[in-house]
């Protein structure tokens, strides 16, 4: 990579280092601005004065907005994400001891919904207009229209509970990779099927686009074999326009995450997010959906990384023009 | 021409459009002697690359109809199945397209592709000769430091390189039919001389025919054998270069050469009054009937066939001019 390689690189970075520090602004206006008494909020009607006092106190409530802000970046920074209201617990730990389960859970739907989603793509735009063509194009229409907390149940329904084929609930005994292996399988399959129809319709299309494009012709018209077109020459044109709208997809998988987690019972920042809004424990969602925040933009980073590292276009933007 | 390398007869392509069938060839006739470079000249539109892609038999997606034959040494390609045809591609034939802009695949570098279609033809060659040979057809095409454009990308170079590269890939291919599609038009008039050069050159190594797109009859005049001239989709006139340019048949190649010597040294093809017919409602009589300041009643009614109208020359007109 050139010049041109690292301002990509560094210009993405601060990027992602600003919608960063906007999500913070963000959460800690959310928690300074709601109406009324924080403590009341925060702690329920059935607070005692005393400890409400103490409560106010110790998370700095009462001091003017700007220190607080300046008190919750300087926390953050140093990795330190409050304390639960609850169990007082650090925040930080919390979220640490899940952020695992939920990662290995997005990350194994994405790499589901990617290994059938290309190839079903790939296979319905080299068989353009066939049965299995407008098989495809059907289901991957249903799968992507059915929610994945559904899709949960049903497996959940299916699997586990009819054919008793895979174990229920829960993340598995810690101890026991295989175990854990297995629990992890219909929760990732419910939040991929979706993905594998989006990836598969996404690919067809951007397939037959290049397909069309001259290049594409040329490589024909040397006679190379239509394996080594399409697999090499059109795969790796087609990727681009799949890689940045699966970069965008993240959030909405992580989305998903929270639902299926809760639907299977497995530990994760879902099920976090959703104890601690049900409880209003403040500190702790804030914490969680900031990790979920900095989750997102890496991956976004990666996204923008890998889509440079297909594209040499990318890479020389911004440098002067074409040698002669 | 006795054992001409192609011999084309009847061939006749119709396309679907939104506005009904499109007749883009119509009974073309067409001998390419061996050894042999053969001029294509005609207006914007009259079916030159149309022509050329049936050679190599790459169709539009929205074909209707595809007669003729069209016969290299022996074989009809029309008739041949894909598998065979597509043998012939890049070994036999192979093709130089008018646009080099588009012409090469954005996300793979020069080398990569060029290395593609030097194994494709000599499927022995290991990668690092391959990228011998590869540079070397660069070094002959006059691209400076060719060792270093093996690892450039098509977007850094510019469009005349690009255009040489074009070039240096159909020549790896040693075809013994090559078809250059305007190979010049993106070329300043120094790079155009020597690309002319080169195909001379080319045609005495390798003893192959050359099919020669060019809107600029200076360049076709220059180092063409033959000429041929295309008007909506169909032959108007073939023979000898330097005798259809000294004494035209067809009042087109007239018009066409008067519209060459008026604009001087660097004239392409200016326009010639008139329009050029609409291929999906296609004239009663001849062709260029409408255009023809000559027409007469019979003109209109019945379209003249290509015949003979002195050795080595033939013409679709009623009234051709006086051949020496
Ligand atoms: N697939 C197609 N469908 C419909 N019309 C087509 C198709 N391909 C070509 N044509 C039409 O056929 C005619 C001939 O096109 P072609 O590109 O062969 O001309 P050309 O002589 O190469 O022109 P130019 O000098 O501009 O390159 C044009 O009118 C074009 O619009
Ligand atoms: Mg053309």
């Amino acid at each position: 990579m050139g010049a041109g390689g690292a301002r990509y690189l560094a210009g993405r970075l601060l990027t992602s280092l600003l919608i960063v520090f906007g999500a913070m602004l963000l959460l800690f206006a959310l928690s300074a601005l709601v109406p009324g008494d924080p403590a009341a909020t925060l702690l329920g009607p059935q607070a005692t004065p005393e400890f409400a006092a103490r409560f106010v106190r110790e998370m700095g409530l009462d001091r003017p907005l700007h220190e607080r802000l300046w008190l919750f970046l300087s926390n953050v920074l140093t990795g330190n994400l409050g304390v639960d209201v609850l169990s007082g617990r650090p925040v930080a730990g919390l979220v640490l001891s899940v952020l695992p389960s939920t990662v290995i859970l997005t990350f194994s739907a994405i790499g589901l919904a990617v290994l059938a989603g290309v190839p079903l793509g790939i296979f319905a735009a080299t068989h353009r207009g066939s049965v299995a063509d407008n098989v495809l194009a059907i289901l991957s229409v249903a799968f992507i229209a059915v929610p994945s907390f559904v899709v949960a149940i049903l497996l959940l329904l299916v699997f586990s509970l009819w054919l008793d084929w895979l174990p229920v609930l829960g993340g598995g005994d810690a101890s026991d990779p295989i175990d854990q292996a297995k629990r992890l399988i219909l929760p990732a399959l419910a939040l991929a099927l979706g993905w594998i129809g989006f990836i598969a319709r996404l690919v067809r299309s951007s397939m037959l686009e290049v397909m069309a494009e001259p290049y594409i012709r040329t490589a024909r018209a040397y006679g190379l074999p239509e394996r080594i077109v399409t697999y090499k020459y059109a795969l790796k044109n087609a990727c681009i326009p799949t890689l940045a709208i699966l970069g965008l997809g993240i959030g909405r998988l992580l989305g998903g995450a929270v639902l299926v987690e809760i639907v299977f019972a497995r530990p994760g920042l879902g099920r976090l997010i959703y104890d601690a809004i049900s409880v209003r424990n403040f500190p702790v969602v804030q914490g969680s959906v900031l990790v979920v925040v900095v989750l997102f933009v890496v991956v976004n980073l990666l996204v923008d990384l890998s889509y440079a590292a297909i594209d040499p276009r990318l890479r020389d933007q911004g440098r002067g023009g074409a040698a002669r | 021409m006795d054992d001409p390398l192609l011999r084309i007869r009847g061939l006749t392509m119709t396309a679907r459009t939104a506005r009904g069938p499109a007749r883009i060839l119509s009974d073309i006739h067409l001998d390419i002697g061996r050894g042999r470079i053969l001029g294509v000249v005609g207006e914007s539109g009259s079916g030159k690359s149309s022509l050329a892609s049936c050679l190599l038999r790459l169709l539009p997606p929205n074909l209707e109809r595809l007669e003729g034959s069209v016969d290299l040494a022996g074989t009809d390609l029309l008739s041949l199945p894909e598998p065979a045809m597509a043998a012939l591609r890049g070994t036999r034939i192979a093709m130089v397209f008018q646009d080099p802009m588009s012409a090469l695949n954005p996300v793979f570098t020069i080398g990569t592709q060029m290395v593609d279609v030097a194994r494709r033809r000599a499927p022995g060659l290991t990668r690092a000769q391959a990228l011998a040979k590869a540079e070397a057809m660069l070094a002959r095409v006059a691209i400076p430091d060719p060792r270093a454009r093996l690892a450039a990308y098509p977007h850094q170079l510019s469009g005349g390189m690009r255009q040489r590269v074009v070039i240096a890939m159909a020549l790896l291919a040693e075809p013994e039919l090559l078809l250059a599609d305007e190979p010049t038009t993106a070329l300043d008039a120094t790079v155009e001389a020597q690309i002319v050069a080169l195909l001379d050159d080319l045609r005495r190594d390798i003893a192959g025919s050359i099919v020669l797109i060019s809107h600029h009859l200076g360049l076709v005049a220059q180092l063409c054998d033959d000429l041929c001239v295309m008007y909506a989709g169909t032959v108007v006139e073939t023979g000898p270069t330097a005798a259809v340019l000294a004494a035209p048949a067809h009042p087109y190649t007239r018009a066409l050469l008067a519209c060459e010597i008026e604009a001087g040294d660097e004239g392409r093809l200016a326009s010639i009054p008139g329009e050029v017919p609409d291929p999906v409602a296609p004239a009663q009589g001849c062709v260029f009937a409408p255009r023809c300041a000559r027409a007469e009643p019979r003109c209109h009614a019945e379209p003249p066939l290509l015949r003979d109208i002195a050795p080595g020359r033939r013409a679709a007109c009623h009234f051709p001019g006086a051949v020496p």
